[in-house]
């Protein structure tokens, strides 16, 4: 038995015990798994700049550049920025000395 | 031995952006996806000692906690197919990645090769 099993190259287990060799046969399920989501190749944005000379426009992307200029017209877009740094601090402490 | 901590189910988010119908849930589980590719050789490795007999009772126990002690999201079996047109967890048909409502409108309006509408 254990003559044939080394000439036919296969596992000599007469006694069949578990050596766990079915789980490290199976295959990696990971990969397809992955797969079922569609991931995306290039967004939108970058399409519209990639080839500009289809002239594609990206809807969404108007719509939201359209409704920032209805709110600036409303006055609220952002608002100002504060100042940052040593500009900030100067005017405080000025304050404080007074 | 020290007491082992709870393991629960974590959040994140995928690493890349899906090109499909995107809801949180499908997000969710696209990241269960990749945590479980992630860990799937550890897994399968700690699989393999626990299965086999050339290990002493010890390992093998040794392994089964390491195996529990693995990030929940990891685990295959949380993995859920989703619908990819309008993110239903339930009735969908495996084939198409769709739930049963969009699988009907797409094959009714012949978007779906090989799909006929029986009548008999």
């Amino acid at each position: 038995m254990r003559v044939s099993c080394r000439i036919f190259n296969t596992t000599f287990n007469p006694n069949g015990e578990r050596t766990g060799n079915k789980i490290l046969r199976e295959r990696l399920k990971g990969p397809t798994l992955l797969e079922y989501y569609p991931k995306e190749q290039f967004s939108m944005r970058e399409f519209v700049r990639g080839f500009p000379d289809l002239g594609i426009s990206d809807e969404k992307e108007e719509y939201r550049v359209q409704q920032v200029e209805e709110h600036k017209l409303r006055g609220k877009g952002k608002p100002k920025k504060y100042k940052l740094g040593r500009e900030r601090t100067a005017g405080k402490n000025k304050k404080k000395r007074k | 031995m020290p007491p082992l901590k709870g393991n629960f189910l974590s959040a994140g988010k995928p690493t890349h952006k899906l090109a499909c119908f995107v809801q949180a849930r499908t997000l969710r589980d696209a990241y269960k996806r990749e945590q479980f590719a992630k860990f799937e050789v550890e897994r399968k490795a700690l699989r393999y000692i626990i299965r086999s007999n050339q290990f002493t009772p010890r390992q093998k126990t040794e392994a089964q906690l390491q195996l529990t002690q693995l990030p929940v999201s990891s685990q295959p079996t949380k993995i859920k197919n989703r619908c990819t047109v309008g993110g239903r967890g339930r009735s969908i048909l495996r084939e198409f990645k769709m739930g049963r409502f969009p699988f009907r409108l797409a094959a009714l309006a012949g978007e779906l090769p090989g799909v006929k509408k029986a009548s008999w």
